[in-house]
């Protein structure tokens, strides 16, 4: 039930209580979700015991493609990893209001995602400890990659960075309600908050601390956020030997594809914490709306990168690579992934996003986006996988590569896996952030023009105050 | 105690006020804009003879080009992406830009001319698909041999007839204004402009969606435009060189230009035209943050290429760098990284000079001669490339440095000076700030004070 008051706005007291409820209080679904979802979790861990313990022989991989559904979903984690900075970082600087109840799940989004992301080269490896024999010492001598310089080796120091940095940003953004949690708890649990609230009483020198360390850090990781998908391009665009990969448009091409992929991703979270949590008062149609915007621009911008990089691998006129992308385009399966490609990662969504109902439309805007991220893991793939499985001269086996069984497990894994480090991060901090709900709830107003009453928002500026 | 904010400078609130002294800008001239009129119309004539004098001597030497397209892609691209400045905002619903849009709009209008009458010649010199008896490599594949000719002139008068419909749509109040409040020849131009426009809710709401769709067409036409001519006249004469961002970082770089040229058109405007409570600080505060975003962006786009050329080590990707950057052009290179990214980049960083009046001026000084340097940088020796090698698979021999004659000299300042010669003709048509723009403005947006705070509040309607 909705609370305002005199002045038609959601109370504090209100804007605590419901969107504490899934940290002071469990839901009833959450027990067997988390549940499922931990068997599911724990059977992966055994699968990846077993791949361990054999080796890759139980995967697809083999020769030529050695570079599979393991590496794609790798890509794909990092895509999605880019939706908290996207949401958080750019629109907290551009000072979009709309952004407020989203930019938690997209900080938390990123983590995770990005933690999974990192262990999905672990898990490529096959012997994951031999890891350490590539990396440490890495020295050009080993002729492995040409030098440390390689985007192989600045992968993991790229995602680090992001990880760390995305980390410190989520705390930062914390505070403010960890305090809050701190005054409404006993027990262990007050210690734990009390200890990560640093002290937090929220007089005026510590929101300012606050406003300007979110600020500073977003500037900061800005950088980071588009270096790190440029660099896991690079894995692949500064190879010369394999076709279609060594390609100039790839960085960009890369960070913008994941874009599309990350933002879609906090589509699909807020219609779920909506419907888990009923944060109906708080998580609005409106959001969604300026969500379905902000994807129908990056899409469009998404596809004009996918027409160059297509027209250009046909420019050269190079045999091989007119071979590649006819193998791509009109080979089966190449072909039927190409267009569930196409299909889920624009024709059908962004059309539909044209249309405010659709837009404003809780449940279509949930499939739309599930559509595209499946779109986005099949355009990772189409670029790894089909420049490997290619016969070219110099290969002396050359096959079309199946994932096994084991492999597209692992990928189940993977969703399950970041969902429940959702969930359980949901029973400790909160997914929506009270302090901006509540700065919304002050800043926002509306004003009658003419006839129209319109919505507005106060904006605040620098300036300088002399007696 | 007295407040030193961004809220000493503001628009009046009455609307008569705003009329007069927005109009008033189209009726006042100086004897300093005369005499300034009339040398740029001198070196205008000047450009023709430079251009009449290049086709005449080199007409046959398509080597000798390169400086006529990189002048060409320089005024094209940094007019052409300034609407883009007032299109963003719009769709972002961000009322900072309502005061420079008309000047962002009438900035992409000014350079149809120029553009046609240097295009003219360069389609004369640019081979055609089919070079002795074998199709090059070029976006048009099997398509008929003077495609790119055909296409891409198409595609320039597209984006000036798109940029022309997108000052109109977006004036038409402002006609009906001075249809209404002028007399003699200003009365007739405002009748005949203004399409009948009294301000009825249905033709304000029509107004609207016209800007929208406009500015949707003019946004999409910019990009191809980009695409067709940066391929077709540079990167398909250079033998090898692929190079899928191009056509993007092209377009950066004109929109770089594009934001530089609406700050120095507003800080003309305020130092000259008096309008400082129109063109407050808040307006350069937002440019100069553009202005700076922008150039990440091309460094971002630059850098994406070189990592894959100067990584993959190929021959193709040999042929690149010593070509483009450390080859005949090196000198140009330097001045194009250190104008386009590192200055402005370094200027702008900081918060104090982007919110001020005279600090993103400066950086749009820089910025713009970075993205000139830029033009000259990839389009000169794609040019200079030597024609009977454009069959082969990469490039094997890099072409001597050329440095202009008299007549490119000639045209490029002519050029230019023609093209600021049609923004001050436009200037004694329209306002170079839109009244209702303004009005509007007033109405979304006013500084109020909140509890302590100062701030705005901004209306923002569906």
């Amino acid at each position: 039930m909705q609370q305002r008051d005199n002045q038609n706005r959601l109370s504090q007291k209100y804007t605590n209580s419901v969107l504490l409820n899934g940290t002071l209080s469990t839901p009833r679904w959450w027990y067997p979700l988390v549940s499922v979802l931990l068997f599911f979790v724990v059977i992966g861990f055994i699968l990846f015991g077993i791949q361990i313990k054999y080796g890759l022989g139980v995967t697809g991989l083999n020769r030529p493609v050695y570079w599979g559904l393991y590496i794609t979903t790798f890509v794909f984690w990092v895509g999605i990893s880019h939706a908290g900075i996207m949401i958080s970082a750019i629109l907290r600087i551009t000072q979009a209001e709309w952004r407020r109840p989203v930019t938690r799940a997209a900080e938390i989004l990123t983590i995770f995602s990005l933690a999974t992301a990192l262990v999905f080269p672990l898990i490529h490896a096959g012997r994951t400890w031999r890891i350490v024999y590539w990396l440490i010492p890495y020295d050009a001598a080993r002729g492995i990659w040409p030098n440390i310089r390689s985007p192989l080796f600045m992968d993991p120091i790229a995602i680090s960075t992001y990880l760390t940095g995305s980390t410190l940003f989520l705390f930062v953004a914390l505070i403010p309600d960890l305090a809050v949690l701190r005054d409404r708890t006993t027990g262990f649990r007050k210690g734990f908050y009390t200890i990560l609230a640093l002290g937090w009483t929220g007089n005026p020198r510590q929101w300012k601390m606050q406003v300007v360390g979110g600020i500073l850090l977003s500037a900061l990781m800005l950088p980071i956020f588009v270096s790190v998908h440029s660099i896991v391009s690079w894995d692949f665009a500064v190879t010369t030997a394999v076709e279609g990969w060594h390609s100039t448009i790839f960085a960009p091409y890369f960070v913008i594809g994941a874009v599309h992929s990350g933002v879609s991703a906090v589509v699909t979270m807020m219609a779920l914490m909506r419907w888990g949590w009923g944060w109906n008062d708080f998580i609005r149609p409106e959001h969604f709306d300026a969500l379905a915007r902000l994807l129908t621009v990056v899409a469009t911008a998404w596809l004009g990168f996918t027409f160059l990089e297509l027209l250009f691998a046909v420019y050269g006129l190079d045999a091989p690579e007119i071979a590649l992308r006819e193998m791509q385009i009109f080979q089966y399966p190449w072909n039927m992934l190409f267009l569930i490609f196409l299909l889920t990662g624009y024709i059908l969504p962004v059309p539909m996003w044209l249309f405010k109902r659709v837009r404003t439309n809780i449940a279509l805007m949930f499939w739309s986006s599930i559509l595209v991220n499946i779109g986005m893991w099949l355009e990772r793939f189409l670029i790894i996988v089909p420049g490997l499985a290619r016969k070219s001269p110099f290969v002396f086996t050359w096959e079309a590569y199946t994932p096994s069984w084991f492999e597209w497990y692992i990928l189940f894994w993977s969703f399950c896996w970041v969902t429940l480090l959702m969930l359980l991060f949901s029973r400790v901090f909160p997914l929506v952030p009270l302090f901006e709900q509540k700065e919304s709830e002050v800043f926002s107003d509306s004003i009658k023009i003419g006839r129209a009453t319109v919505p507005t928002i106060f904006r605040e500026e620098e300036e300088e105050e002399e007696d | 105690m007295t407040i030193k904010g961004h809220h000493k400078e503001w628009p009046p609130s009455d609307p008569k006020i705003v009329k007069d002294e927005l109009f008033s800008s189209t009726i006042k001239g100086s004897s300093t804009l005369k005499l300034i009129s009339k040398i740029l119309g001198l070196l205008s004539i000047l450009g023709l003879v430079g251009l009449i004098g290049k086709f005449l001597i080199d007409g046959g030497d398509q080597t000798q080009w390169g400086y006529v397209a990189a002048t060409l892609a320089f005024i094209f691209s940094v007019t052409g992406g300034a609407p883009l400045v007032a299109i963003a905002p719009f769709i972002a619903k961000a009322n900072w830009a309502r005061p420079i849009s008309r000047m962002a709009h009438v900035i992409g209008a000014s350079a149809i001319v120029v553009n046609i009458i240097i295009m003219i010649p360069l389609l004369w010199v640019l081979p055609p698909l089919v070079v002795e008896g074998a199709r090059r490599r070029s976006i048009w594949f099997e398509a008929p041999v003077y495609s790119p000719h055909f296409w891409d002139t198409l595609s320039l008068i597209m984006l000036a007839i798109a940029g022309l419909g997108l000052l109109y749509v977006s004036a038409l109040p402002d006609f009906a204004i001075m249809r209404d409040n002028s007399q003699g020849f200003r009365k007739k131009i405002g009748n005949f402009l203004a399409g009948g426009f009294v301000g009825s809710t249905v033709q304000w709401s029509t107004l609207r969606m016209r800007v929208g769709v406009m500015s949707t067409l003019y946004f999409f036409i910019y990009i191809f435009v980009h695409v067709v001519i940066s391929i077709d006249f540079s990167l398909s004469m250079v033998p090898g060189w692929r190079d899928a961002i191009y056509p993007m970082a092209h377009a950066m770089g004109g929109i770089q230009g594009g934001v530089a040229l609406v700050i120095i058109l507003a800080w003309i405007m305020r130092k000259y035209g008096k309008y400082e409570n129109y063109l407050n600080i808040n307006v350069f505060w937002a440019l100069g943050r553009l202005m700076f975003a922008t150039s990440l962006m091309w460094i971002y786009f630059f850098y994406s290429a070189f990592i894959v050329f100067w990584y993959g080590k190929s021959m193709s990707d040999n042929a690149w760098l010593d070509l483009l950057i450390r080859g005949p052009m090196v000198y140009v290179f330097i001045l194009g990284m250190l104008f386009s990214f590192i200055f402005p980049w370094w200027w702008l960083i900081w918060n104090k000079v982007r919110n001020s009046i005279n600090g993103p001026v400066i950086g749009a000084f820089i910025a713009l001669t970075g993205v000139f340097f830029e033009r000259i940088r990839v389009y000169v020796p794609a040019w200079s490339v030597d024609p009977k090698l454009i069959h082969d698979k990469w490039l094997t021999v890099i072409p001597e440095t050329l440095y202009p004659d008299i007549w490119d000299i000639l045209l490029i300042l002519g050029s230019i000076s023609f093209v600021v010669l049609t923004v001050i003709f436009i200037s004694r048509i329209i306002p170079f700030i839109g009244v209702w723009e303004v009005q509007q403005f007033n109405l979304l947006a006013k500084p109020i004070k909140y509890i302590k705070a100062h701030g705005i509040r901004v209306a923002k309607p569906d």
